[in-house]
């Protein structure tokens, strides 16, 4: 029986009971999405960030001489180190190595380069662009013992005309930056010819080398004045091999301050540094913790929209059904079984909404992802029992005033009329 | 004083300073008596049923109702009291808009213990409404609604029913059906405590009191009834 009064009271009221069902709709909607986008947006934000270059720099730990007498300070000497390209596998060895996104090793030399009656000093770097580095020893069995990086991974916003050098055994492909084609006039499909002079008081000692022209960088930094070889190719002209200056890492940090990936891979390789870039890692961690608190702020201001759209629904509903209330007390209705009633129609207002809130909040979610992170956000099946149940304490916050209300109709007045 | 089934000692209902329902009034209502109760429009006659009927509270004196003190229940006990012992007509028949015959009768049986679908067509065959049970109460004449009204009132069997002007709305046909209604219940046993204003149904019970401003002004025992 009282299914039937639960029913066709919510039948018979089904324009109310939408006005209600939509404020919580509109509440759940917003709260989905922003949870949604939320669990989402720190991995979306942190990839979003990571496009534009590392975040981590590697290099050798170097001893430093300073130069000078008392009063006169001509800086410092310092010894060339390098890091050992055989060793790079271990970054991928540290505990939160499942955040590595990439890394990529840069081995740099200052050589001539002559293209038809232009020659020109340029930096030559040597690097990964698309390389699968074998793990000797992963971290854990589960883990992969092949791992895919190079600049590319790390670099994904480089502006290419041309292509990139995909091939990691190509020893006669480069990349040139784009101030340094446009002062040679190189072109895509050009072969140019490399200088090292390995000793200046040696000049018979000069290593000539030919490399075409696959690609033409543009990034508006100092990319734009280098050329870019795979690091084997710079290892054979420069006579360094199994050598890198640097290793440019880039780490995917929400849960693990980039601090610890730094200290872990100075534990892997000991005769390394590992510096944080600060400045973007403070500014990652700011914004996304403003993005969090703003959403966490709309979804509360959603929510207590919610709650006072099912009060007024509820007050509104309560005021209409007095006699209702107040016949059924004279049948022999007790408090309690007026409070249960109008608490479950509150509940069942709550798991629709719920429940097509959870699927509008989705495709909301999904409208954010694409227009803010150009991405697809994934649906999470454990926000639907957080967003209904949510929905359902919102709706039925909202009916304990009127549903004291509802508790204090006395029969005798009501029946009579007053 | 053992077979009176109510006892009413001196009770006042005062709403506010200047406005006092009922004024000391002590009545006693034996089993299975007719009692009719009349008088002016606002001398106290539907406070004092509602009184009675459990809907309400005095603010002196006490009642006992089939040997309980009424007035010493709390307001959970007076409802549960209310629906063991007490089925209710009204003038304005008071039914569920959106529940049919049946529902409205099986609500009373809801919120008295069990529902029972075949108990309450019953209810509602006795009151000749065996071909509307179906029907919500916009469908159904005044009459009709009213059976529906008396059935809901039957169908948990209670000792007592009071009736506050059961006809006052009806015209003389369907009247007469609710009437004959009462009439039968009567018979049967059950206690009726009855408002009216027609002087004809005043003088078909056992006992017709008038009241005037909250007293009883005339109490006459009639040869009515059975």
């Amino acid at each position: 029986m009282f299914g039937r009064i639960l029913r066709k009271s919510l039948s018979k009221r089904k324009s109310r009971i939408a006005i209600a069902v939509v404020s919580v709709i509109m509440g759940a909607a917003i709260a989905t999405a922003l949870l949604s986008v939320s669990m989402d947006v720190s991995e979306k934000v942190g990839y979003e960030f990571r496009k534009y270059g590392a975040n981590l720099m590697v290099v050798p730990k170097s001893d430093t001489i300073e130069v000078g007498f008392p009063g006169v300070d001509f800086g410092s000497v310092t010894e060339q180190r390098y890091i050992n390209e055989s060793d790079l596998w271990k970054i991928k060895t540290i505990f939160w190595r499942n955040n590595v996104l990439g890394f990529a090793p840069l081995l740099y030399q200052v050589v001539s380069v002559g293209y038809g009656e232009n020659e020109q000093n340029v930096v030559l770097s040597g690097t990964y662009f698309n390389k699968d580095v074998e793990i000797i020893e992963p971290y854990s069995s589960e883990d992969d013992t092949v791992f895919n990086t190079g600049i590319q991974a790390i670099s994904p916003w480089w502006n290419i005309d041309g292509s990139w050098i995909d091939n990691p055994d190509d020893d006669k492909s480069s990349m040139v930056g784009v101030n340094v084609a446009e002062k040679l006039d190189l072109k895509i499909g050009d072969t140019f010819t490399i200088n090292y002079i390995q000793n200046y008081e040696d000049i018979q000692n000069v290593t000539l080398y030919e490399l075409i022209v696959a690609g033409i960088i543009e990034t508006d930094g100092n990319e734009d004045n280098q050329i870019f070889v795979n690091l084997q190719v710079a290892q054979n002209i420069t006579g360094r091999i199994d050598k890198v200056h640097t290793v440019q890492v880039s780490a995917l940090c929400n849960a693990c301050p980039v601090d610890t990936f730094a200290s872990e891979i100075m534990e892997k390789i000991p005769y390394v540094e590992a510096r944080t870039v600060k400045q973007l890692v403070s500014a990652e961690m700011n914004i996304l913790g403003k993005i969090e608190d703003m959403m966490f702020l709309v979804t509360i201001v959603a929510l207590l929209a919610s709650a006072l759209g099912v009060m007024t629904t509820m007050t509104t509903s309560v005021i209409e059904r007095k006699k209702e209330i107040g016949l059924m007390k004279s049948v022999g209705a007790e408090n309690k079984r007026i409070v249960f009633l109008f608490l479950s129609e509150a509940a069942i207002i709550g798991v629709i909404g719920g429940i097509a809130g959870y699927v509008i909040g989705f495709v909301l979610s999904q409208f954010i992802g694409m227009s803010v992170f150009s991405t697809s956000i994934a649906p999470r099946l454990e926000i639907i029992p957080i967003v209904i149940g949510i929905s359902v304490g919102i709706s039925l916050l909202a009916s304990i005033l009127p549903v004291r209300r509802a508790v204090s109709v006395e029969p005798a007045i009501v029946l009579r009329g007053e | 004083m053992s077979s009176d089934i109510i006892r009413i000692k001196n009770i006042t209902k005062q709403y506010d300073e200047k406005t006092r329902a009922l004024d000391n009034l002590s009545l006693s209502i034996k089993k299975g008596e007719w009692t009719s109760i009349m008088g002016p429009s606002g001398s106290g006659k539907t406070t004092l049923l509602n009184i009675i009927g459990c809907l309400d509270s005095p603010t002196g004196g006490n009642i006992f109702i089939n040997g309980t003190e009424t007035t010493a229940l709390n307001q959970t006990e007076l409802t549960r009291f209310r629906r063991e012992n007490i089925g209710l007509i009204f003038q304005q028949y008071h039914l569920v808009p959106y529940l049919n015959a049946v529902e409205n009768v099986m609500m009373a049986q809801y919120f008295h213990s069990l529902v029972d679908e075949n108990d309450a067509i019953e209810a509602l065959k006795r009151v000749g409404l065996d071909h509307r049970l179906d029907h919500v109460p916009a469908h159904l004449s005044g009459g009709e609604q009213q059976r529906v009204c008396i059935a809901r009132a039957l169908v948990n069997e209670p000792r007592i029913l009071l009736a506050d002007e059961p006809t006052g709305n009806l015209d003389q046909k369907n009247g007469d059906i609710v009437l004959k209604l009462i009439l039968e219940l009567h018979r049967e046993g059950h206690t009726i405590v009855l408002i009216t204003h027609n002087p004809q149904i005043g003088d078909m019970g056992q006992n017709k009191v008038v009241l005037v401003d909250g007293k009883i002004n005339a109490k006459k025992l009639l040869l009515g009834g059975k």
